[in-house]
C-alpha cells in the first residue's frame, strides 16, 4: 500500500526498528493492551520530513510503514525532528525532552490531527511512545 | 503494622457568605506550617513531609484540602455551578482556615497554584504570615493545553489530566510515588482541574503585585524543579527577580509536585527553605 522507499537512510532504519521493537514490547504489555482496547487508529509520526505510520489494532501494532503516503487516512500525527525523538529516548531524557508536550512546548514537536483521538488515549499513547526508552538501571 | 502520626479532622468556616465544610491534616508541634496542595489534587501530597519526624519536631505542618479536593466536599448546590476557582475566593478561604484554626503567622507553604496564591498572600496579606515558601511558583502562566479538554463528556477528565501532568513529573521520580501523584489527579471531581488551572492560567493580577512584597517583614523563598514544563526554571525566575529580596533555589531533578513525585530529592530543598523562614511567628503588634 505504502511506497517502499528508494533510499533508506541509517536514521530512517533505526526509527522503524525502533518502533518495531515499540510493537515487540507492546505485545509484552497486557497493561497497555488493555488500556488501548479501543484504540484503532493510523497515527503519523514525522521525524526531520520524514513519515512513518503505525497502525494500531486494539491497542496492537500491526504495521509499522515509512511513507510518504497522501492516501494513509492518520488520526492524528507527532511531528519531530531525530535529535529530540533521540533525547526523548534516552533513560532520563534532559528536561524538556522528557515528554511529548515538553518537545511541544520548546518547539521541537508538533502534535496535530484528531486531538480527541489522542486526549482519549493519551496515558496509552505516550506510554507506548515511551516504550523504547533505555530501561532506567541502564542509566543509573 | 504502622500507624502514621498524621491526623485528620474537619472544621466548617464561610466563604463567599456560604460555609464550607474543610478536611484538614496536621502533624508535629511547633511553628505552624500551612501547606497547599496543586491544583487537581490534595493533602496527600504533603504526606511524606508530615511523617518526617525530624521535620515535625519544631514544625506543626497542617494541609487541607481545598473546597471541591479531596475530602472537602464542593459547597451546596454545586451540581449547578461551574467550578471556576478565583484569586479572591482562593484568599478569602485559606484566611478563613488560618483564623478557624487560631494559625499564628504561620509560615505558608503552597505548590503550583498553591504556590501563586501565597505570593498574592505575600503581597495582599503579608502581615498574617511569617514567611512564605512558594514552589513551582512564578507571576503568570498563560495554558500552554486547551483547559476545557479536562472536562467533557466524551473523554475521562481526571484519566486525561493525569496523562498530561505526568509531562511535569521528572524521570528520576521513584516509580511509585509518581503513580501515587497521578492518582489524585485520576481521582480528582469532574471539572476540579479546569476549575483551578482557570485561576491558574487567566489570572495574571499578581505581575505588578510582586515588587510591593515586603521580603524583609515576610521572607519569600521560590524553589523550582527543572523538569516542570508548567512553571519553568526560567518562570521561577522571573518572579524572584520581581520580588526585591526573594531567594530561589532550582532542583535539577525534580518536577512540578516535588514533594509528592520524589520525597527524598525534594526533603533538603524543604528544610533549607524552612531555616530561611523565621524560627518563631513575631507577636502581631
Amino acid at each position: 500500500m505504502s511506497p517502499k522507499p528508494k533510499h533508506m537512510t541509517t536514521w530512517e532504519a533505526q526509527v522503524i526498528d525502533t518502533f518495531t521493537h515499540i510493537q515487540t514490547r507492546l505485545d509484552g504489555a497486557p497493561h497497555l493492551l488493555r488500556l488501548g482496547r479501543l484504540f484503532s487508529e493510523i497515527v503519523l509520526i514525522e521525524v526531520d520530513g520524514d513519515e512513518y505510520y503505525l497502525t494500531f489494532d486494539k491497542g496492537r501494532i500491526t504495521s509499522v510503514v515509512e511513507g510518504p503516503s497522501r492516501k494513509t487516512p492518520w488520526r492524528f500525527a507527532l511531528r519531530t525532528d531525530a535529535d529530540a525523538l533521540s533525547q526523548f529516548w534516552q533513560a532520563r531524557p534532559a528536561p524538556r525532552f522528557h515528554d511529548i508536550f515538553g518537545l511541544v512546548k520548546i518547539g521541537r514537536g508538533r502534535i496535530d490531527g484528531d486531538i480527541l483521538s489522542l486526549v482519549k488515549n493519551l496515558r496509552f499513547f505516550k506510554e507506548v511512545m515511551g516504550l523504547a526508552r533505555a530501561s532506567e538501571e541502564v542509566a543509573a | 503494622m504502622s500507624i502514621e502520626p498524621i491526623t485528620g479532622r474537619y472544621l466548617t468556616v464561610t466563604v463567599q457568605g456560604a460555609p464550607r465544610r474543610i478536611y484538614f491534616e496536621e502533624a508535629g508541634n511547633g511553628r505552624p506550617v500551612l501547606c497547599l496542595h496543586t491544583a487537581g489534587a490534595d493533602t496527600r501530597q504533603w504526606r511524606h513531609l508530615m511523617n518526617d519526624a525530624e521535620i515535625t519536631a519544631s514544625n506543626r505542618l497542617i494541609a487541607f484540602d481545598m473546597p471541591w479536593h479531596g475530602k472537602s466536599l464542593p459547597p451546596e448546590g454545586f451540581e449547578t455551578e461551574e467550578y471556576l476557582l478565583t484569586t479572591e475566593a482562593y484568599i478569602e478561604t485559606v484566611l478563613a482556615v488560618i483564623d478557624g484554626l487560631g494559625l499564628d503567622r504561620p509560615v505558608l507553604a503552597g505548590c503550583s497554584m498553591g504556590g501563586r496564591i501565597a505570593l498574592q498572600l505575600a503581597a495582599l496579606h503579608g502581615h498574617t504570615f511569617s514567611g512564605f515558601i512558594a514552589i513551582e511558583a512564578s507571576d503568570f502562566q498563560p495554558a500552554w493545553y486547551d483547559i476545557d479538554w479536562f472536562h467533557r463528556p466524551d473523554a475521562h477528565g481526571g484519566e486525561m489530566g493525569a496523562a498530561l501532568v505526568s509531562a511535569n513529573i521528572s524521570p528520576f521520580a521513584p516509580n511509585a510515588e509518581r503513580w501515587n501523584t497521578l492518582w489524585m489527579f485520576m481521582q480528582s471531581g469532574p471539572g476540579v482541574f479546569r476549575g483551578d488551572l482557570s485561576f491558574y492560567t487567566k489570572d495574571d493580577s499578581l505581575i505588578p503585585r510582586l515588587p510591593t512584597i515586603d521580603t524583609r517583614k515576610t521572607p519569600v523563598h521560590i524553589i523550582v524543579g527543572a523538569y516542570d514544563l508548567t512553571c519553568t526554571p526560567e518562570d521561577a525566575k522571573r518572579t524572584a527577580d520581581a520580588i526585591p529580596g526573594a531567594t530561589l533555589a532550582v532542583m535539577d531533578e525534580l518536577g512540578h509536585f516535588p514533594m509528592s513525585e520524589h520525597p527524598d530529592g525534594f526533603r533538603p530543598f524543604f528544610v533549607d527553605a524552612l531555616d530561611r523562614m523565621p524560627l518563631q511567628a513575631a507577636k502581631a503588634a
